[in-house]
């Protein structure tokens, strides 16, 4: 069964919400795991994987404390790509230059990439062990050993101006075939944006008022 | 937007605008969604047909209706039920409806229709495909259902007072497109000429609903007095609309949509400051605009509601529509720039219900400066949401200062200015508005409060300099509303100029601004957040739109109403 990308984005944007996350940064997450969706790549994996590692964790524990100094690190663990990505797009400019200590789930940091580069018309290149994808004006390319496309946590990334580019050129799609696991576990997060129902607020909530059946 | 630097009165102000007063009072116009379908239908000489209507003596069955277009064709697919009274509810907590609907990309087969059998009738709890563009479904107005379908058999027409207080067979309620429910997204259709502008795909599904439950009610007339039964008067037929029961559920888009709503709202203050513009008019111009204004008064006469509010507005439209109709028994409608005057007059004479009416109505003289800024409301969203962040943080003060001084005027430790929450109900995953104060609620609240947020964004900014990208980083709370701010900057008309979780806020306010854009009519509040409307009345059917036109049709005839 495939899902429809606003689906993708609404399930995601809900979930990171759900998971303890702020609105702006879960608006981003549903944009991300849409697109690389539609990239045929696993992002509501990696969503589903990165939410529960994170899960109450405080944010100030997973931003780059300083992204003034190299490489960006977090206080307590791996940088959360969302607010990495987030902190990236913030700061691109053409000739973007930076590496990343310790990310968690490096490929939801892949769209942020993409929006840095096509924002400064300038082709960026991201790299993490087995992992090589640089954005350009024609498109996102990408080498990659298969079991290093999705990994918990990367030691080092790097994300960095790209002259050229190598590997496979991305197809753009506008279905994805879902994991029904990891969208359990969204659905899941998902759940927890949802207010409880009373019998108040029932009847006030949707308005009640004149009869709808005449 | 396009830019008209030649224009003598520039398009309104945003502040007098964006204010959801007067927001929910505005009316339908020359580009509303359903007028922008019907001039297309008729222009591109799209063909209808009736490819297969299954349906027995119960009412129960399938049909499909099937739209051509010069390059594609719509189908939309039509199960209709045999629902026992108990169970007819339009409130999206019902599970069981009378008609329901699937919007097929192209021609479906027996297949699909096999398939959509298992799904479109359960509507939420169903699963639609990439094929099919919309969902919905309608339910029977019992209480004209019956009248038509007896007069029917029995050889008559239905009386027409009781049409005439009703208007509608079936009341559509939810129309669900843009990939809900596993449907197609937008983007993969949008490219399509025919569904560039907003909501085509919708108005689309709708109009065909109008003609499946029009040949319904004389089928089931036909079915049960083979021998006496008689199709609907062509005439009678056409005041046949297709009602609307709207709530919460699509109040928050107005919001969740800043760019869109900026174009769409643009595109109308475009056209009405291009026909003050003007220096002047000629008399079939003025006789054009005379006879619009005398058909919008007695369709004022004609709207009816039993909510207290929008008594009060409709007695004051039509206090209005008398006015505007003596006024303009002897101005001069021709030189002098005339419609600006005229404005100018309405601003000091009219209430807003009226000043809307009379914004629309300046429009219908002149399709040929108002009609292709229709090409002008769509919008790439995907685009619009990424924050500038080498913006610095006294240029973002200097945005909330000017796009939401209104907001920062707004004591907002007073409850009053807080006192709704926004948020989701976990029975129907739907949008409500709840007492943030008297329900515990608030920690489920939705980012739908512009306001205050824009309001919290200046007291964290104070003092502050440098980018805004080192400050997100430190107040990742003002990401959301940054963004916003940044969007509203580019877009004059992206954001509601008003408090949305005020103690008074109205949220027909939002549900009426977003209707009258599809192009409704007769906006019936049965509370404050949910409302009845009708579309596509008095509208000629598929067969009819070559020779009746596809524009004449949004206010009653006077040489009718005459009869």
């Amino acid at each position: 069964m495939s899902w429809s990308l606003g689906e993708i984005e609404s399930l995601s944007r809900k979930a990171t919400r759900g998971a303890g996350y702020l609105w702006g940064h879960a608006e981003e997450a549903g944009k991300a795991v849409r697109w690389l969706c539609a990239a045929g790549l696993p992002g509501e994996t990696a969503l589903a994987g990165l939410l529960q590692h994170n899960d109450g964790q405080p944010y100030e524990q997973i931003r780059p404390v300083d992204t003034s100094a190299m490489p960006w690190q977090a206080r307590g663990g791996a940088l959360c790509p969302l607010a990495s990505g987030a902190a990236l797009c913030d700061l691109a400019e053409p000739g973007f230059d930076a590496a990343l200590a310790r990310v968690g789930f490096p490929l939801l940091l892949l769209p942020y990439v993409v929006i840095a580069a096509d924002m400064t018309k300038a082709p960026l290149r991201v790299v993490w062990q087995g992992v090589t994808i640089t954005r350009n004006a024609q498109g996102t390319y990408m080498q990659a050993a298969p079991d290093a496309l999705n990994p918990i946590e990367a030691q080092m990334l790097r994300v960095s101006p790209a002259p050229d580019h190598a590997g496979t050129r991305l197809r753009r799609s506008y279905r994805a075939e879902i994991d029904a696991p990891s969208a359990e576990i969204l659905a899941k997060f998902a759940h927890r944006t949802y207010a409880p129902e009373t019998e108040e607020s029932r009847l006030s909530g949707a308005g009640a008022g004149l009869t709808d059946n005449d | 937007m396009e830019q008209s630097p030649s224009l003598a009165i520039p398009p309104r102000d945003p502040a007098t605008v964006m204010r959801l007063a007067r927001m929910g009072s505005f009316h339908q116009s020359r580009l509303s969604f359903m007028r922008v379908l019907l001039r297309r239908l008729a222009s591109e000489h799209w063909q209808f047909e009736q490819r297969s209507f299954e349906i027995d003596s119960r009412g129960v069955g399938h049909a499909v209706y099937t739209a051509h277009g010069p390059e594609r064709s719509y189908s939309l697919i039509a199960f209709a039920n045999d629902l026992p009274p108990e169970k007819r509810s339009d409130r999206v907590i019902a599970t069981e409806w009378d008609a329901t609907f699937a919007l097929f990309d192209g021609l479906p087969d027996a297949a699909d229709i096999e398939r959509l059998r298992q799904h479109v009738p359960k509507q939420e709890a169903g699963r639609i495909s990439a094929r099919e563009l919309s969902l919905s479904r309608a339910n029977r107005s019992v209480r004209l259902w019956d009248h038509v379908i007896e007069a029917l058999s029995a050889g008559r027409q239905p009386d027409a007072a009781k049409v005439g207080e009703v208007g509608y067979l079936m009341r559509t309620t939810a129309v669900y497109g843009s990939g809900k429910f596993g449907a197609a997204d937008r983007e993969m259709i949008a490219e399509r000429p025919e569904f560039r502008a907003p909501f085509q795909v919708e108005m689309l599904a709708v109009y065909l609903i109008r003609s499946f439950v029009m040949d319904l009610v004389e089928h089931m007339a036909r079915m049960r007095a083979p021998e006496t039964a008689v199709p609907l008067d062509p005439a009678l037929r056409r005041s046949f609309g297709i009602g609307n029961s709207t709530g919460l559920g699509m109040a928050p888009f107005l919001i969740t949509h800043p760019v869109l709503i900026n174009n769409w709202i643009a595109a109308r203050e475009w056209a009405l400051a291009r026909v003050r513009s003007l220096p002047m008019a000629s008399e079939e111009d003025a006789r054009i605009f005379r006879k619009f204004a005398a058909r919008a008064h007695l369709h004022a006469e004609r709207w009816t509601s039993e909510h207290p509010l929008q008594i009060t507005r409709l007695k004051a439209l039509r206090t209005d529509m008398a006015r505007l109709e003596a006024h303009l028994g002897d101005a001069d409608l021709t030189s002098d720039m005339p419609w600006n005057r005229l404005w100018r007059w309405g601003g000091n004479t009219l209430s807003l219900e009226g000043q809307e009416q009379l914004a629309s109505l300046l429009l219908e003289p002149y399709g040929s400066i108002v009609d292709g800024l229709s090409e002008c409301m769509y919008a790439d969203e995907q685009d619009a949401w990424r924050i500038d962040g080498a913006m610095s943080c006294a240029e973002m003060r200097a945005i909330l200062e000017s796009v939401y001084a209104w907001a920062l005027a707004i004591d907002w430790s007073a409850r009053t200015a807080q006192a709704r929450v926004w948020y989701t109900s976990e029975a129907k995953l739907e949008p409500r508005v709840g007492e943030r104060f008297d329900e515990p609620i608030e920690p489920y609240e939705q980012p739908l409060c512009p306001g205050r947020d824009a309001a919290r964004l200046h007291a964290d900014l104070r003092g502050l300099d440098g980018p805004l990208a080192a400050f997100l980083l430190r107040y990742p709370q003002h990401r959301h509303i940054a963004r916003r701010a940044q969007i509203a900057a580019r877009h004059p008309y992206a954001e509601i100029r008003d408090n949305t979780i005020d103690a008074e806020m109205l949220p027909i306010d939002l549900l009426r601004a977003k209707l009258s854009f599809f192009g409704a009519c007769q906006f019936d509040p049965r509370s404050d957040r949910w409302l009845r409307i009708n579309m596509y009345q008095n509208a000629p059917f598929p067969a009819e739109l070559a020779s009746l036109g596809p524009e004449d049709w949004s206010y009653p005839d006077l040489a009718q109403a005459a009869e």
